[in-house]
Formats: structure tokens, sequence, C-alpha cells
């Protein structure tokens, strides 16, 4: 071998070897480090061992996003719900909360699942008390934190509609919690006695490490929700055996999203994929007549390995000039 | 005193000797300008993009308005460039040169004089094209992958380690595809005289064509077991491509690792076979 064809070899057998293990080396160490220093919001202290379904969304970005602005352009009427809650409780939803938390768990007592939302903002906690108790709430004292409990109606409304205690508290100045009264007092116990948290349930946080630069995002133990759900036998055994599932989206010009679903086993992850893998080729045929959705289909990237199923999608701002466009014909 | 018996050489010691000399042949022709044009095309692309990028925030390319991520642009460019393009072409120039240029320069008697097995020749002169083929695909990609995956807003070391496995199976798959395209493409170069227009119609004619309808002549092309290897899914940029997805079967990672390990040890067998028994008329 001549002297300039052994220095090539060795030339690219360096890219090759450097290339390599700088990739290895962020797949087993830069990655998870990158991961472990954005490791979720810090609300997730509040957020017990046991939860079924964890999400998260950085208002501030979805609101400053060029496709909120877009959305705003074609539908210039302010939403009279976002109004109503800001004369009602001063939280004005563009500038006041920066991002929202929130999670289902299993109970031991009450209902089989319930859920909170920990929102980060400003709030004006005089104006939001005066205006629940004005409604019928009460302020209980737990653990030195004034929680205001409502009762409220829930389910479908029969003739005397069941009713569940709904509580609101600030856990730290600029945190509002809203949700179940048990399951509030339980996020108390776990701040100030230092119980186990969501943040020790490695398999779920291993997920939320990988979702932690999104906008917004939401993880969640399907199994655990089916076996909640109480399905009947017939159906339940018709659904993909999916242990967890997550999606996650980053929201700018459009919405950049990934589903992705972790299944019982190598071989159900093949077959979700086959199965994924006939709707898309479906959709792709149903879209040929819509530029705008044709967009969307092109998108889609299936994706995983093993037991892993991944489906990205890239939801361009035309897709919503569709839904404006219908919204403003109504 | 009788005259010790000459030992013929072994065929794999003639091979690496062959490949030895055929290496430093096949980087340095006129062919290598080719090469080097087109696996340096996706990295100078690769690096234009990234360039755009840098000084556009905005400037990520965009299929019908949907803004592409870095992993999803280098799936594609595999795909549309390496896949259907790089590993095919090379695969059919080098493959079919492998004897056909020795036999053009009217070199194929000094090797073929030499006290060595004919099929040696040949089998040295694929490892060379392996070898040289590898050496200058792989590290490509290597670099493409470091130019565009990080693109899209998340940071370097977790696009990174994030989509090492993909980059990792990519290596493996494009590292086969070229064995197995060199491999047919060097039967086909040894059994026939006009073997380029015949790599081409089969690389650019058969495969994409067979690959459009259902049935089982597509068992019958590469394509139909590399793609399996693939870990990225199959870009849709055109109507084409979205007919391909809807007939598109999937074998097994196993099966194609099978077959595609079969057809490389079966298109050698023949092609150092055809080496062994053809007479190679030199025109003068």
């Amino acid at each position: 071998m001549i002297a300039r064809t052994r220095y090539f070899v060795i030339a690219s057998l360096l890219v090759l070897t450097v290339g390599v293990g700088t990739g290895l080396v962020a797949y087993y160490v830069g990655f998870p480090l990158a991961a472990t220093n954005q490791a979720g919001p810090e609300e997730l202290q509040y957020v017990p061992r046991n939860a079924t379904i964890l999400a998260y969304a950085n208002v501030q970005d979805v609101m400053v996003s060029q496709l909120r602005q877009r959305l705003r352009q074609a539908i210039p009427q302010r939403g009279n719900g976002q109004q109503e809650l800001q004369d009602a409780t001063g939280i004005d939803i563009e500038h006041d909360i920066d991002r929202v938390v929130a999670f289902a768990a299993a109970e031991s007592d009450g209902p089989p699942v319930s859920g909170m939302v920990l929102a980060r903002g400003r709030f004006d906690a005089v104006k939001i008390e005066a205006l629940m108790r004005e409604h019928g709430a009460h302020v209980e004292e737990y653990k030195g934190r004034r929680l205001i409990v409502a009762d409220v109606p829930v389910g479908p409304a029969p003739a005397v509609p069941e009713r569940a205690s709904l509580s609101l508290t600030f856990l730290e100045p600029g945190l509002v919690a809203l949700g179940g009264t048990p399951i509030m007092r339980r996020a108390v116990d776990l701040k100030d006695a230092g119980g186990e948290n969501v943040t020790s349930n490695d398999e779920l946080m291993n997920l939320v490490r990988s979702l932690s630069g999104d906008t917004a995002w939401a993880v969640g133990r399907l199994d655990a929700l089916r076996s909640q759900a109480q399905l009947p036998a017939g159906l339940s055994s018709q659904l993909p055996p999916i242990n967890w599932f997550s999606v996650s989206g980053h929201i700018n010009g459009g919405i950049q999203g990934l589903l992705r679903a972790e299944t019982r086993d190598d071989e159900s992850a093949t077959n979700l994929r086959e199965v994924v893998r006939g709707f898309m080729a479906l959709a792709k045929m149903q879209s040929s007549s819509r530029p705008q959705l044709q967009a969307l289909v092109q998108s889609l990237e299936l994706g995983g390995a093993g037991k892993t199923v991944s489906l990205s999608f890239m939801v361009p701002a035309e897709v919503f000039d569709l839904v404006s466009g219908a919204g403003a014909l109504k | 005193m009788m005259p010790s018996p000459r030992v013929r050489p072994a065929l794999l010691a003639s091979a690496v000797r062959i490949f030895d000399l055929s290496l430093g042949h096949m980087l340095w022709s006129r062919r290598s300008v080719f090469l080097g044009i087109l696996v340096g095309g996706p990295v100078v692309l690769a690096a234009a993009i990234r360039l755009v990028v840098l000084l556009t925030p905005a400037g990520m390319p965009q299929i019908n308005g949907a803004t592409m991520g870095g992993s999803a642009l280098f799936g594609m460019v595999i795909w549309l460039l390496y896949i259907r393009f790089i590993v095919p072409v090379l695969g059919v120039f080098y493959g079919t040169a492998l004897i056909a240029d020795e036999v053009e320069d009217k070199t194929i008697t000094y090797l073929f004089t030499r006290p060595i097995p004919r099929g040696a020749v040949l089998l040295g002169k694929y490892l060379a094209y392996v070898a040289c083929t590898v050496l200058l695909v792989l590290p490509s990609v290597v670099l493409v992958y470091f130019l565009i995956v990080p693109l899209g807003g998340t940071s370097f070391a977790s696009s990174i380690g994030a989509s090492f496995p993909l980059v990792a199976a990519d290596l493996g798959m494009l590292a086969i595809g070229l064995a197995a395209y060199g491999a047919l493409f060097a039967l086909v170069g040894a059994r026939f005289k006009r073997p380029l227009v015949g790599g081409l119609v089969f690389a650019f004619g058969w495969e994409p064509t067979v690959l459009l309808f259902p049935g089982y002549l597509k068992r019958l092309t590469i394509a139909y077991y590399l793609q399996a290897l693939v870990p990225h899914g199959m870009p849709q940029d055109s109507a084409l491509n979205v007919v391909m997805e809807i007939f598109r079967e999937v074998p097994s990672l196993p099966i194609s690792l099978v077959s595609l390990a079969f057809l490389v040890g079966v298109a050698l067998w023949l092609a150092m076979r055809a080496v062994e028994g053809r007479e190679y008329v030199l025109e003068q």
C-alpha cells in the first residue's frame, strides 16, 4: 500500500471513529447529562410518585408563538371564557401564567383517579379567594395553608348530581394549585414531609427528560389508566398493549410534534407500526385533494425500534388557517 | 537434484495481495473524481443547509410549508441521496468495472499470468471496492449527520445522542448495501461484455419499477431487502413514493440480512467461477 493510500485510510477511519465515538458518548453520557440538567419543571415536587398522567405546557411560549399571533389575526375577537376568567379572578392567561403542570394519580381514598393543575405565574390571591367564597366556597386550614374548598357537580346531570370537593390553594407565592381536595392535601404533605414524588419514578422521569425542551408535552401510563377505567373485557383486549405513551410538541410557526408509545414487547410494537403505517398510507390517499392537509400528512414519519413506536409530525400554520376559516364561516 | 515444486498460494492470501494492489489503484484513478463528487455532494449540501439555518434561523427546509426537523432531514438525505442514488451508482460503476477495466486497459493478462487463482483476482478487487467505497461513504454520512441532525432547535448533545442509534443502523445498512450491489454488479461485469448499461437498467429501471407494484417480483431486487434495514421513514416527496409506500412490504430484519448475505456469497462465487472459466480476448 503506497503512502498516500495509507494516509487516506487513516484519515477516513479517523473521521469515522471520531464521529461514531462522539455519537456513542452523546448517547451514553451526553444525552442523559443534557437531559438531567432540565429534568422537568420544579412543580414536579408536588406530583405523587404514582402519577399515571403528567402534562406540561409553557404558556408563555405558546402565547408569543407565531402560530398564536396568526390565529389571533385570523380570529380577532377574544374568547369569552378567557375574558370571564380575567373578570372573575384577575388572571390574564396571556400575561399572568408562565407555565402549567397537570397530572392525574390514583387515590387510596375517594375517586379512583383524581387530578390537579399547577399554574406558575402572577396571581391576585385575595381576589381569587373572594370570588370563590362568593360562589359558596369555604376556607379550610391544612398544615398552615389556606385551602379554598368548593363542592362542584360532576358527571352527567341527573336530578341530584354527584358532587366532588374541589380545592384551590397557593402552594407557594406565584404557584396556584387546583384539584380534588384529597390530592391537594397529598400534594401539601409531599412538599412538607418530603415524601416520594414523581422525580423518584425513574421510568416516568426518563420519558420526561427526553421531552424537556418542548413547549408542551404529556406522558402517561396507559396500562394503569386502562385498569382504572374499568373497561369491558372485550374492549380492553382489543386495545394495543401499550405500556407508556408520550406526546410532545414544539410550537412556533406550526406545531412540530412527536407521539411515542412503548409496547409490552417487540412483536406488539411491530404490529402497532404496521397498523400506523396503514393509516398513514390511507391518510396520504385521502389528503391528495387538500394541499393544506397534504403538508401535515407528508410530514408524518414513523420510527422507533424494539418496543418503541414513534410518529413525528408537523402541523403547518396552513392547517390552522383551515380551522380558523371554518370558524369564521360559522 | 529435483527442483522443489512451486506451491500455488491460497485463494485468500492471493486475494489479499490483489486487494492491496487494487485499493490504491481504485482510490487514485480517474473514477475517484466522480466518487469524490458523489460522496462530497451531500456533505456540501448539508454544510449549505447548516449555513443557511445559522444565518436565518427560520431557514430550515420545508415541504409544502412544513418545517422539517434535523433528524427528519437527515433521514431524507439518507433515503434520497444515499440509498436511492449513491449506493446503487457506486455498485454499478465500480462493480461492473472490477474486471472490465482490466480488460479495457489490456492489463488483465498481467494478473492472470501470476501464479494465483483467477478467482482471487476478482475477490481481491471486490474487497478493495468494498473498502474504498465504505471508507468514503461512511465518513461522508457521519459528516452529514453532525451537520444536519442538531438543526431544529434541540441541543447538540441531546439531538446527537438521541439519534445515534439511527445513524449507527444507517452506517451498517449502507455498508451492507455497498457490499450487495458491488457483488451483484461484479457478477454482471464478469459475465457480460457491456455490463454498465445492464447495471444501470437494473439499478434505476428494474428496481424502482418493481417496487411500485404489489407481488413477488420485488423480491428480485436488492432494494427490497435493503429498505428493511433503513431506520428512517420513507420520505413522501412525490406521488411515486406515496405509491411505493402503499405497496411497501417490509421483510423482517433476519430475512433481509440472510438474503443479502446469501446474495453476496452466491454472486461472488458465480463471478469467481465466471472469471476462472472465461477466455478474455483483448481487442488489438
